[in-house]
């Protein structure tokens, strides 16, 4: 004979509790009494709760009462009933189906020792949402429904479920249960009680389960922030942290206690970092003051485990087996990976109540919606195709230079000296204040190093392979790049495809990849990011314009001549849109003004020096820019120098963008097109004028971004064309064709011609083995080569020279010195310049193959030098002498220290900053319009100027 | 303007007109291509040379350097010292000190190679000789040769051991080892040796090395002397056996598709043409004589062919004899080339001159003689362009007497008779300078001695003076890296 008490628990709960007290009079099986507690409500509750169930059973008390306690309140008060005693325990958000009681005894019936039941809980708004069948916990004091989010309930999980606990809303527990294990613990007023009342009944011999015949309807009110915590000031998220981590290191035994305490401390860590990461400072500050709060009062945790000491080893292996397995951890991480990846917050915030069912999918590609399978996926789209497509292209374009690579040769030719040596010397080439190659230099090294390292780094400290990647990949990568930026710009994707293929294959970036320039090859891949963060910088977005800053600050540190681009282009966008758009101004400022904080002493030594804002980096070489390049060489995009097709190869292009013109919608992006293709033109033919050795290539690849946009973009009008029919179907074949003649004209060019120039892939190193050998540390080898009627020389110290060393500037009088003694040492005319040179610690002299016959005989008339070896290959000479390195000044620049932890700190703060950060939406927002918001009107602000789709 | 922003053509047309101006703006700033000054080499006197007499002994040793109003004075010595091993200096040092004027000394029978050592001002031109006279015995006959500097490689082209004894002398005076091979090219081809490999010479040593251990059986041949490692200073005397004569054989030109063997007196005698090639491939060699009146093809001598990597040689007595010339050999693939000179007379002697070098910055000879029957000749020859050629003897002491200018013709060859002034003893020194504006000079100098019993002879190309080195413009690059 069973007999039921509800106790209705209400807290400013109005706007639900008349549906519950509703669902609880309407109970198929009639409850034998009724008692409502009002945890003295401010909106009515009371009078609702007195309504349903007469004066006499409701309880009146002070806001502050818990729900353990206000429970505790209500069965001291209550005297026992005869027969099995049953309370069932419901919150005023928590409506149960008519049947559930019904059920629940029925559960209870068929298993004696059942104890504790509770009924599957769905969500008060969307009535299908599965939000818990039974919870437990992991070992890090999660909270784990084992759901997944938002999971339909089609009874995939029904039946009656021995669990490790389930919640208080809806919970019916034995009185005598209660009694025997003093009810829920006063000390955890809201969150995890039920867990820990659970964990304590199954320790003591009696189950837990949950019957999914009874149903629930629950809005977890306090846990989703609909309501104000009175119990506590603290936030739910830290206050149900704090809870789970009580919980469960109260009721652990000692062993595994001590393991919980390590991993949580650890564990927590992570999490505050990853949180910091997510720019969730908030997070991150109650993840660690909950686990601050439960192990800095140690008192409070050794009190409740000693009222729980009964049993709870024996308990143990029972309970081990409901917590959430190890895997699980790891699912978790991966499933947070994937959802940064896909633009969402990194971590999901720790304590919800609930199975984070708000979290909606609103990112999402077409690509995606069209799901079967990831193969099918991945080959589907046209962006990975044309990626492929042009990485093939380019194979065969650059087979020559790829199995120069295969055989162990070294790349480099035109503009990049042979690549040596790996990650961990590039950065120590940025790091350090003193060079030691060449005569030493005290230069700041460029900051380009760094982010070569840093992509050396990446592809596991192998300079060859990063440099090789990016260099002979640019075209892929611009290609991909291109059409990945065009996504919101362009609908139409034949015509990104079009667009990204003709970029790719531009004549820049051919001759990019011939003459080896490094810079432009990365600009040319930046580009079209550039243009697709510039949209969203201009609609205001924050957070991209800390992006484009941070990618500019890497273009602008390889071609210094990208920012004062970009920033004229930024001027004239500010000046035209800055008054239509909230925010644009600061957005521009971010973006424009990152570079310049990130590279300040090397942009002001550029300012010193105005000349070299137009050189890139790498050496430079005269004869690879064409000097006086006709103007149909400029007029056609076509830079000159190495490697670069003849002019009428983009003609194509060249033609149909002249066509958009003629198109009269939407001709504002068409004009604004042709504008930057013509302000880079400009650009272009200044540059090729007043800069002897400079390339034009980073311009002109800005002309044709603008010419390839105005194509593109009116593009889509070809369909409208075809399916007109007739003559305007003969026209829009004729346009097509004409388009795609210009990437179809490269590609053929380039394979036919082969993608090297200068550039080769089986460089020797410039240091004969002999030298390298025979060398004592600090020993240099110098490397004279008759060139032009000069003689070029250039000191090795121990390696060939790194990327960027060709920067560094040598001090100023022992360099004349130097030359001094180098001119004297090639006439031959005798002397002692060999010592000369040996006071700069010069060891060896070699000249590399075909060797010139009168450097030959000038070299052998010294005797003071000794002749090592001769061969086809290259000759080497040896001092014999006494050699003398000099030692490297012992100042340590203070300056320079304090400049690389400034800029390794600012970089850090971007990257955070331009990170996706969580998202801060709010769910059915109008639903709940009343309920206070916590957050300050900014941060929504922020959140929406976040979502503004570019 | 509204109607032209409104007009479907006005946007293209606004674009026409921008791309036509920005057109305009590249075609008139286009830089016309100029040519660009190239920088030049700067001419620097040399400071310091090594030169290695190679067998003193018996020998007059002539060491002089031309005095040159050109270059400032400073200090600067030149010492001869007898080669030996480690050990320091003996002290039998002589320091010559005084620029311009020839210093002589004949050299007690006995001893080794002798290094001249110069430098400041004593080093720039510096120019030293040995010969020796001989007039019976199997040595008669004047044999001489400038005592050369040690480099990396050296051709000699002449007879083969089977034909004349032929003794190769190597010395090292620096401070390394250094590892000396050995090429012959005969007329059959290569000779492959065992023994010609990894002749080591240590700092200080000096070798005597017999030709026909390595090669006995070539009639002929040209002889690469090259260093894996250090430098060596080589010379090779021929000895003819009695009553044929004996000389040294001068340093021949590297292999060139163009050879030049100047320095072809005007005396009768038989006229001996050695060529070889070291290439892999056979080749037909064209000769042209540059003569007194003008250059020709000698008839039916136009060409000598030579089988790869072998050496021949054609008999030139009928086209050249008793005429001063030069021989302007041309080929396909480079090749060497020497003379033999024979002089007159019941007993014979011979000299030998080979492909030489153009004498652009001057040339100096260290050894000139006037002496009785004794008589210098200097043939000069300009066979591709004119020149015109200061001619100035620098005596032993005293003022030096009025240089004479010489005019050279386009390919024509002259013989001059070169006689010091009157009053002056001993032997004089020469020093030859091409004008400015000259075109390519090639010359030698040959010494003979009317004997009663046949003439002796010897012969010398001119050998570019080491006056100045031309100091090559440099620039700090570190794209040098770069092939």
């Amino acid at each position: 004979m069973h007999s039921v008490t509800a106790i209705v628990v209400a807290h400013d709960g109005a706007r639900w509790l008349k549906e519950t007290l509703a669902a609880v009079l309407r109970q198929t099986r009639p409850l034998d009494r009724v008692v409502g507690v009002d945890n003295g409500s401010r909106d009515g509750s009371g009078k609702l709760l007195t309504e349903a169930f007469g004066t006499g059973n409701v309880l009146t008390l002070p806001r502050s009462t818990g729900f353990g306690e206000a429970v505790h309140e209500v069965l001291r008060r209550l005297p026992p009933a005869p027969g099995q005693e049953w309370v069932w325990l419901l919150h005023d958000d928590c409506a149960p189906d008519a049947n559930a009681l019904r059920a629940l005894l029925g559960a209870a019936e068929q298993d004696p020792k059942a104890a504790i039941l509770g009924p599957k809980l769905r969500d008060w708004l969307d009535r299908r949402v599965l939000l818990e069948m039974g919870v437990t916990v992991s070992r890090s004091g999660r909270r784990d429904t084992g759901l997944e989010p938002r999971e339909y309930d089609q009874g995939q999980h029904d039946g009656i479920a021995d669990v490790l606990s389930v919640s208080t809303a809806g919970m019916l527990i034995r009185r005598d249960v209660w009694d025997e294990l003093n009810g829920l613990d006063t000390e955890l007023p809201l969150f995890r009680d039920d867990l820990d009342l659970c964990w304590r009944a199954r320790v003591a011999g009696h189950r837990v389960l949950n019957v999914s015949d009874a149903v629930a309807w629950h809005a977890e009110a306090a846990a989703r922030r609909r309501r104000r915590i009175a119990t506590s000031d603290e936030h739910p998220r830290r206050l149900g942290r704090r809870n789970g981590l009580f919980v469960l290191m109260a009721n652990l035994p000692f062993g595994a206690f001590v393991r919980s305490v390590l991993r949580n401390v650890v564990a927590s860590t992570l999490r505050a970092l990853l949180f910091l990461l997510a720019k969730q400072p908030a997070n991150a500050l109650d993840e660690l003051a909950a686990l601050g709060s439960v192990i800095g009062r140690p008192r409070r945790l050794m009190r409740a485990r000693k009222a729980r000491r009964k049993g709870r080893k024996e308990g143990w292996p029972a309970i081990r087996r409901k917590l959430t397995p190890p895997g699980a951890a790891l699912r978790r991480l991966a499933d947070m990976v994937q959802g940064f990846l896909a633009g969402a917050g990194p971590v999901d915030s720790a304590g919800r109540h609930h199975a984070a069912a708000d979290r909606g999918h609103e990112e999402d590609g077409d690509e995606l919606l069209t799901d079967s399978g990831g193969v099918q996926r991945v080959f589907g789209s046209p962006g990975v195709v044309l990626g492929l497509i042009l990485a093939a292209i380019t194979v065969a374009a650059a087979r020559s230079v790829l199995s120069g690579l295969l055989s162990g040769g070294h790349l480099g030719g035109g503009a990049l000296v042979p690549v040596t040596g790996g990650a961990s010397d590039l950065w120590r080439l940025y790091v350090e204040d003193h060079h030691v190659t060449g005569l030493g230099s005290q230069t700041w090294a460029p900051p380009y190093v760094a982010v070569l390292a840093g992509l050396s780094a990446v592809a596991l400290g192998k300079t060859w392979l990063a440099v090789g990647v990016v260099l002979l990949g640019c075209v892929p990568l611009a290609g991909i790049s291109a059409y990945a930026a065009t996504k919101r710009l362009i609908p139409y994707t034949p015509a990104r495809v079009w667009l990204a293929v003709t970029y790719a294959l531009l004549p820049v970036a051919t001759g990019a990849v011939a003459g080896g320039r490094l810079g432009t090859a990365i600009v040319l891949v930046l580009l079209p990011v550039y243009m697709a963060l510039a949209t969203r910088v201009i609609a205001g977005s924050r957070r991209a314009a800390w992006g484009f800053g941070l990618l500019l600050t890497v273009g602008t540190a390889f071609v210094p001549l990208v920012y004062v681009l970009v920033a004229i282009l930024g001027a004239l966008a500010a000046v035209s849109f800055g008054g239509i758009r909230r925010g644009v101004r600061r957005s521009l400022v971010i973006g424009l003004g990152t570079p310049v904080v990130l590279l300040f002493p090397w942009l002001a030594e550029i300012v010193r020096e105005p000349g070299r804002i137009l050189h890139e980096a790498g050496l430079r070489d005269g004869r690879l820019a064409g000097v006086g390049l006709g103007p149909e060489s400029l007029l056609m995009l076509s830079p000159g120098g190495p490697g670069v097709p003849p002019v009428w190869a983009t003609a194509g292009m060249i033609a149909v963008a002249l066509a958009a013109l003629l198109l009269r919608r939407h001709q504002m992006v068409v004009a604004i097109g042709w504008g930057v293709m013509l302000f880079g033109l400009l650009v272009a033919i200044v540059v090729s004028r007043i800069g002897g050795e400079a390339w034009p290539g980073v311009p002109l690849a800005f002309a044709a971004t603008g010419l390839l946009m105005a194509a593109g973009h009116q593009a889509h009008r070809i369909a409208e064309f075809r399916a007109a029919g007739g003559l305007r179907r003969l026209g829009a074949m004729l346009i097509v064709l004409v388009a795609f003649a210009s990437p179809i004209a490269a590609a053929a060019l380039w394979v036919s011609r082969g993608a090297d120039g200068p550039l080769r892939g089986d460089l020797s190193d410039p240091l004969p083995v002999l030298a390298a050998l025979q060398s004592e540390p600090g020993e240099g080898t110098l490397l004279l080569r008759p060139r032009d009627d000069r003689v070029g020389y250039t000191v090795l110290r121990g390696r060939g020279p790194l990327i960027g060393e060709s920067d560094l500037e040598p001090p100023e009088e022992p360099s004349a010195r130097f030359a001094t003694a180098v001119a004297g040492l090639a006439s031959g005319r005798g002397s002692t310049y060999v010592e000369t040179l040996a006071s700069f610690g010069v060891r060896f002299v070699t000249v590399p193959g075909p060797v010139d016959p009168v450097l030959r005989r000038a070299l052998d008339s010294q005797p003071a030098l000794v002749r090592v070896s001769l061969s086809e290959t290259g000759g080497l000479w040896r001092v014999p002498g006494q050699v003398t390195v000099p030692p490297p000044p012992a100042t340590a620049s203070a300056l320079h220290r304090g400049w690389l932890w400034a800029q390794g700190g600012l970089l850090v703060l971007i990257l955070v900053l331009a990170s996706p950060g969580a998202r801060t939406k709010e769910p059915a927002e109008a639903d709940y319009a009343d309920v206070p918001m916590e957050e300050g009107p900014r941060g929504r602000r922020r959140a929406k100027e976040d979502r503004v789709p570019a | 303007m509204r109607r032209l922003i409104e007009n479907r053509f006005g946007l293209l047309a606004l674009v026409l007109v921008a791309l036509g101006a920005l057109y305009g703006v590249a075609h008139v700033s286009r830089p016309t291509p100029v040519a660009q000054a190239r920088p030049q080499a700067v001419r620097a006197p040399v400071e310091s040379v090594t030169a290695v007499c190679p067998a003193p002994s018996a020998n007059r040793v002539s060491v002089v350097t031309p005095a040159d109003p050109e270059r400032a004075q400073t200090a600067g010595s030149a010492t001869l010292t007898p080669m030996k091993a480690a050990e320091g200096k003996s002290g039998e040092d002589d320091v010559i000190d005084r620029v311009g004027l020839l210093w002589q000394r004949d050299i007690a029978p006995g001893g080794g190679p002798l290094v001249v050592d110069a430098t400041g001002s004593m080093a720039a031109g510096l120019e030293s000789a040995q010969t020796a006279r001989e007039t019976s015995g199997t040595q008669r006959g004047l044999a001489g040769v400038r005592c050369v500097e040690p480099g990396a490689e050296s051709w000699f082209v002449g007879p083969g051991p089977a034909a004349a004894e032929m003794t190769l002398y190597l010395a090292n005076p620096d401070s390394a080892p250094a590892s000396v091979s050995f090429m012959v090219y005969s007329g059959e081809g290569p000779v492959l040796s065992e023994r010609g490999t990894g002749v080591v010479v240590k700092p200080g040593e000096h070798r005597v090395i017999r030709l026909r251990d390595l090669a006995p059986s070539p009639l002929i041949m040209a002889l690469q002397v090259s260093t894996r490692s250090g430098r060596v200073a080589a010379a090779v005397k021929a000895v003819l056996g009695e009553g044929r004569g004996v000389d040294w054989l001068p340093v021949a030109a590297a292999p060139a598709t163009r050879v030049v063997v100047p320095g072809i007196p005007g005396t009768a005698g038989k006229r001996e043409l050695y060529v070889a090639t070291p290439g892999e491939r056979d080749t037909v060699v064209r000769i042209k004589a540059v003569l007194e009146d003008g250059s020709y093809a000698l008839k039916n001598k136009e060409t000598i062919e030579v089988p790869a990597g072998s050496a021949s040689s054609l008999d030139l007595s009928t086209g050249i004899g008793g005429q001063p010339a030069a021989l302007v050999l041309e080929s396909d693939v480079p090749i060497v080339a020497g003379l033999k000179i024979t002089g007159t007379g019941a007993r014979q002697d011979v000299a030998f001159t080979a492909g030489a070098a153009s004498v652009d910055l001057g040339s100096v000879v260290a050894d000139g003689r006037a002496e009785g029957k004794q008589t210098s000749w200097l043939v000069l020859s300009a066979p591709f362009a004119a020149a015109t050629v200061e001619v100035r003897l620098l005596p032993t002491k005293g003022a030096a007497p009025a240089p004479v200018e010489v005019t050279l013709p386009a390919a024509r060859t002259k013989e001059l008779r070169l006689t010091p002034p009157k009053g002056s003893k001993g032997g004089f020194g020469v020093l030859v300078r091409p004008k400015p504006g000259s075109g390519p000079v090639y010359g030698g100098r040959v010494l003979d001695e009317a004997a009663r019993d046949g003439q002796l002879v010897t012969a010398q190309p001119l050998a570019m003076a080491r006056i100045w080195a031309l100091v090559p413009p440099t620039i700090d690059a570190p794209g040098v890296v770069l092939p």
